[in-house]
């Protein structure tokens, strides 16, 4: 493979931003086309890397591997496998339909903001494509800073305090793991930081060191994916956010945090898995149940949704804690579907709240008279994440269901909980907004435009398409999953 | 009439000890000053002691050093404390604090 | 003749007595001696960059690869100084002159001392290093605060001269030598024959680190550090935090890893809880600062205790990365407080909440404040993230887990007070619209650490491998 085709959709962003950075002040509809350009080119790639993976075999494809600072270890290490190829597929396309997006309600600071939104992307697909430990640990850093000043300088509400309070748990959380990174690289002889080759050495580590050292490396984690208790930054963080930023941070950040789980905790620390198997699925459990709680008690709506996150994410570690391979195929699944269906849920908030400068649930009331289309649209993506057969929400739930009912034969009965909770949640909701008598006040309501249209139809596609017909997607990461499963479980 | 080494030895730590705690209690600039002046002539004190006990005459070079840079410094203190007292008309540490300790 | 090892020394003494001479003979323009600065700095850095390695006077004087290492450090801080007191210099009243030649004797007092072999002679350039500078710390002489601020580290300077001292007089009535390496075979003769060293070994190890740590800023003997930086000028504040510092790990090190390391068990530890001090408190009481040059203050405080790791490790790969760190703190540490000379420069104001919409006046300047604040607290890939890998790394690998935990948690609570100002900068608004100008020789300064940052934490192979070297310099 002589084309670096991963290189590219790492740092064609970059480029981006720099020459973003070139322009004056006032070029905004040119940082606006840059932005777009730079952020289409990535997503063409990722179609490439998409037609050209071979999915028959679990080994790395797409390799690429320099030299970088001999005398730490370090290397410039980049490859993709099952788990890494839909992540980056669905970072650069939900970088591209949030940068559409945000041409129309980001009007301050756009030369600046485009600059931040191409760093995080790169930062995103980095750490879906390094499989060298501190280029992997550099790029999960990275992304903290430009979600900090987007978050920051573009959001809404309390937007300066949930920006730190972001900053503040995740950088506690990483720096565990840049502990957890060191102890590992001292331990394993010869030392490396390259992660293929620690986790061929996985088995000749002590019991005691893979227990303490997943717990390093759960902390990390589990604060970005988030679980309970480490769940707080993100309410703050997706509502007080612009659109699309929590477009990015629900569909590709949180998913960062289960990714490190299945490409490090698992492979690399058996033990801690199969010892904390109990432990991580009641905390999952209590993430779906508890998320779905506060759900129903939300009166704003962007809130609910981003509670509806930590419930969701709570299916994923579900199906991952069971270590089989239907479960964690569940969780992949579900990885795919979240970011999908909530990025577009957001994307709709967004515009919702863009006309009508609330997102209270019960100020609106039969917005179906008003505006059917956008109705249609934002019912159909509710559907999908409680989960309605045929659609993409449906088959993650159901196989983590079926995956992991043979290991906790108590918790997945109490998940489904969830299930109930969450239809009726999101059924209230569109109950209280869509139907029922219309609320006058709403008379001036516009219809979601063109170009919003065209930002979540992309994403209806695949949820629809996935919920279909699944295997494509299956095929794909299935060689990847058995043996990550066969790994763990030897 | 000989003095053992040890008489100079502890000499020179309580002269030491009088100097840091002249340094800890007195407020007076000048006397804080002279206090650090004290524990170095302690030292030197050491030194000495010390150079005719081991029979080198390194500590006896050190001394000199030491006189020269106390010198020195004792220069450029004087000169610090006449421009404070320009500006402040007092040698009391309690009255500079314009910044917090 | 070897004497050419001194060579570098020499020319540097010569250029700060010509510095004098060209000040007392000339009449005006007299802060344009900055750039005679400028270029007797940059003769000598490529005097120490072709010089030869050797020592001189018995091993009191040791030209070694950890000599060029913290030689460059000192020429560079220094580089960096006078670049950015151009215009500080240019409001003076009187004594433009001199402020340069004064900078320039501190730091050929550094650089004796990053060479010596002998306590003495650490003792006599520690000296000549810290007397230019309590001049320059005074050097408002009509300004209240900037006497107070000499005048504190004056006294303090004193007093952790007079315990070093005494700590050298308690080694040397051990041993009977100065000399560095004497020391360490008397020792070990005497360890192998008796079993023991005795308390007076561990005094005089009490009294050194006591004498050091005033130096470095040490926890329990910091108290001077926010005064004395708060009140100085701002350029000389900068070269304090950073070389005199740097000159601090050089002796440092020298001393105890030289002489000390085989006796570690006895003062390691000590060095790692004050380590742990100086991380937990320098970052705590750095969040209730309001004024960016104390904020600074304790934040430096803090980073010594990062520092510290790799003296803790004690091992090869821990000075290697204290020397690498040293670096790192160096682009960083002046950046930063060359932006707050630029931004002082103009509105007059050291003060954080008028850092206010800086991004909007100047975003330039904002951006790289931004990077330096960032790479303060160590996020990647700026150098500070490199070095706090570095130093680390060399602690895990000595097992000092625990120090490490709290260098993390203490790094999360920096991260809140460093990006406080990057917070005022981009999230505030302010109704000054003005951009913040700067001179020719200021911007060229804020370059060169926009780019130090930047290099040592993409691409830091060749530092390392020069810090590599120097750290080959000791016996483990």
């Amino acid at each position: 493979m002589d084309f670096p085709i991963l290189t590219l959709m790492i740092f064609i962003p970059f480029l981006g931003m720099i020459l973003i950075l070139l322009l004056k002040r006032e070029q905004e509809s040119a940082a606006r086309f840059l932005a777009a350009l730079f952020s289409f080119i990535p997503l063409v790639l990722s179609f490439i890397l998409l037609a050209r993976y071979d999915g028959s075999t679990s080994g790395l494809q797409f390799v690429e591997k320099y030299e970088w600072i001999p005398s730490l270890g370090i290397t410039y290490f980049l490859g993709a496998d099952g788990l890494s190829v839909p992540m980056l597929f669905l970072t650069a396309l939900l970088c591209f339909v949030s940068v559409i997006y945000s041409f129309g309600d980001i009007k301050e600071r756009v030369r600046q903001y485009f600059a931040f939104l191409l760093l995080l992307e790169v930062g995103m697909m980095g750490v879906f494509a390094a499989l060298d430990f501190f280029l992997f640990y550099i790029f999960w850093e990275i992304v903290l800073v430009p979600m900090y000043f987007l978050i920051g300088i573009w959001g809404h509400g309390r937007k300066e305090y949930s920006a730190i309070k972001f900053f503040l748990y995740t950088l506690f959380g990483s720096l565990f793991m840049l502990v957890g990174i060191l102890a590992l690289y001292f331990t394993v002889e010869p030392h490396t930081l390259n992660m293929m080759v620690l986790i061929e050495k996985a088995p000749e580590l002590a019991r005691g060191f893979q227990l303490l050292a997943f717990v390093a490396f759960y902390i990390a984690f589990a604060v970005k994916v988030p679980i309970f208790p480490f769940h707080t930054w993100l309410p703050d963080a997706h509502v007080d956010a612009p659109t699309a930023v929590s477009v990015i941070l629900a569909g590709i950040l949180l998913k960062m945090g289960t990714y490190g789980f299945l490409r490090i905790s698992y492979p690399m620390f058996p033990e801690g898995a199969i010892y904390f198997a109990l432990p991580i699925g009641i905390l999952a459990l209590i993430n779906i149940v508890y998320g779905a709680l506060v759900c129903m008690a939300q009166k704003d709506l962007k809130k609910m949704i981003a509670y509806s996150s930590v419930s969701h994410m709570g299916y994923c570690m579900l199906g991952m804690a069971a270590i089989t391979v239907t479960g964690i195929s569940g969780c992949v699944f579900q990885m795919v579907s979240h970011g999908l269906i909530t990025g577009a849920l957001f994307l709709l908030v967004g515009v919702l709240y863009e006309r009508a400068h609330t997102r209270e649930i019960s100020a609106f009331g039969g917005l179906w008279i008003k505006v059917p289309v956008y109705s249609g649209i934002m019912m159909l993506f509710c559907l999908g994440s409680l989960g309605l057969p045929g659609l993409s929400g449906f088959v993650s739930e159901f196989m983590v269901f079926v995956g992991a009912f043979p290991v906790f034969n108590v918790i997945v009965p109490l998940a489904v909980i969830g299930v109930v909770l969450t239809a009726a949640y999101f059924l209230r909701m569109i109950q209280a907004m869509f139907l029922g008598t219309f609320n006058t006040k709403w008379e001036g309501l516009t219809e979601i435009s063109g170009r919003e249209i065209f930002t979540v139809i992309p994403l209806a596609i695949l949820m629809v398409g996935i919920g279909v017909y699944p295997s494509p997607l299956t095929n794909m990461i299935k060689a990847t999953i058995e043996n990550i499963v066969h790994l763990v479980t030897g | 009439m000989m003095v053992s080494s040890s008489a100079y030895l502890i000499l020179s730590a309580t002269i030491f000890t009088i100097g840091v705690l002249g340094f800890l209690v007195r407020r007076n600039v000048l006397v804080m000053f002279m206090s650090i002046e004290l524990m170095l002539n302690a030292v030197n004190l050491a030194f000495v002691a010390l150079s005719r006990q081991l029979g080198s005459l390194d500590g006896q070079v050190v001394v000199f050093l030491v006189m020269t840079v106390a010198a020195a410094e004792a220069a450029v203190g004087l000169a610090i404390i006449i421009c404070l007292f320009r500006n402040k008309k007092s040698v009391n540490v309690d009255d500079f604090n314009l910044m917090k300790w | 003749m070897t004497y050419q090892l001194l060579l570098p020394q020499i020319f540097l003494f010569l250029w700060a007595i010509l510095i004098f001479i060209i000040d007392f003979v000339r009449k005006e323009k007299k802060h344009n001696l900055a750039y005679v600065a400028l270029l007797g700095i940059v003769i000598t850095t490529v005097l120490v960059l072709t010089s030869q390695k050797g020592e001189l006077f018995g091993g009191m004087f040791q030209a070694d690869s950890f000599s060029a290492y913290f030689n460059l450090i000192f020429l560079l801080t220094g580089f960096l100084t006078i670049a950015s007191s151009v215009e500080f210099t240019q409001r003076l009243p009187s004594n433009k002159g001199e402020y340069f030649g004064l900078i320039l004797l501190s730091m050929v007092g550094m650089m004796f001392l990053a060479s010596a072999g002998d306590l003495l002679t650490l003792y006599v350039s520690l000296e000549l290093t810290t007397i230019p500078l309590f001049v320059l710390a005074s050097y408002r002489k009509d300004e209240f605060k900037s006497t107070e601020a000499g005048l504190k580290y004056l006294i303090l300077g004193g007093i952790s001269s007079a315990l070093l001292l005494f700590g050298i007089s308690l080694i040397y009535g051990l041993t009977g030598t100065t000399f560095l390496t004497e020391v360490r075979t008397t020792l070990i003769v005497r360890f192998l024959s008796t079993g023991n060293v005795g308390p007076a070994l561990v005094l005089g190890f009490i009294f050194m680190i006591a004498g050091f740590g005033f130096k470095l800023a040490l926890v329990p003997f910091h108290m001077w550090v926010p005064d004395v930086y708060e009140g100085a000028p701002t350029p000389i504040t900068a070269f304090l935090s950073v070389a005199s510092k740097a000159t601090g790990i050089a002796a440092f090190l020298r001393v105890f890893f030289h002489a000390f390391l085989i006796f570690q068990v006895d003062w390691v530890m000590l060095m790692a809880v004050l380590a742990a001090l100086a991380m937990i408190i320098g970052n705590i009481i750095a969040l209730l600062q309001t004024n960016i040059k104390r904020m600074l203050a304790y934040s430096s405080i803090a980073q010594i205790g990062y520092i510290l790791l790799g003296v803790v490790a004690a091992s090869s790969r821990g000075v290697s990365s204290v020397a690498f760190y040293t670096f790192v703190y160096l682009f960083a540490n002046m950046g930063a407080f060359i932006t707050a000379i630029a931004f002082s420069h103009k509105t007059g104001s050291d003060e954080i909440k008028d850092y206010a919409g800086l991004s909007r006046r100047s975003p330039a300047l904002a951006a790289m404040m931004a990077v330096f604040m960032l790479s303060l607290v160590g996020i990647p890939p700026l150098a500070g993230f490199m070095g706090k890998y570095y130093l680390f790394s060399a602690a895990i690998e000595q097992r000092y887990i625990w120090l490490v935990v709290i260098a993390i948690l203490t790094s999360v609570i920096s991260l809140y007070y460093y990006l406080n100002v990057v917070r005022q900068m981009y999230f505030q608004t302010s109704t000054e619209e003005s951009p913040i100008l700067m001179g020719a020789a200021l911007k060229t300064a804020l370059l060169i650490c926009v780019i130090g940052v930047l290099l040592l934490g993409i691409y830091p192979n060749i530092f390392l491998n020069f810090a590599n070297q120097a750290a080959m310099v000791f016996h483990y």
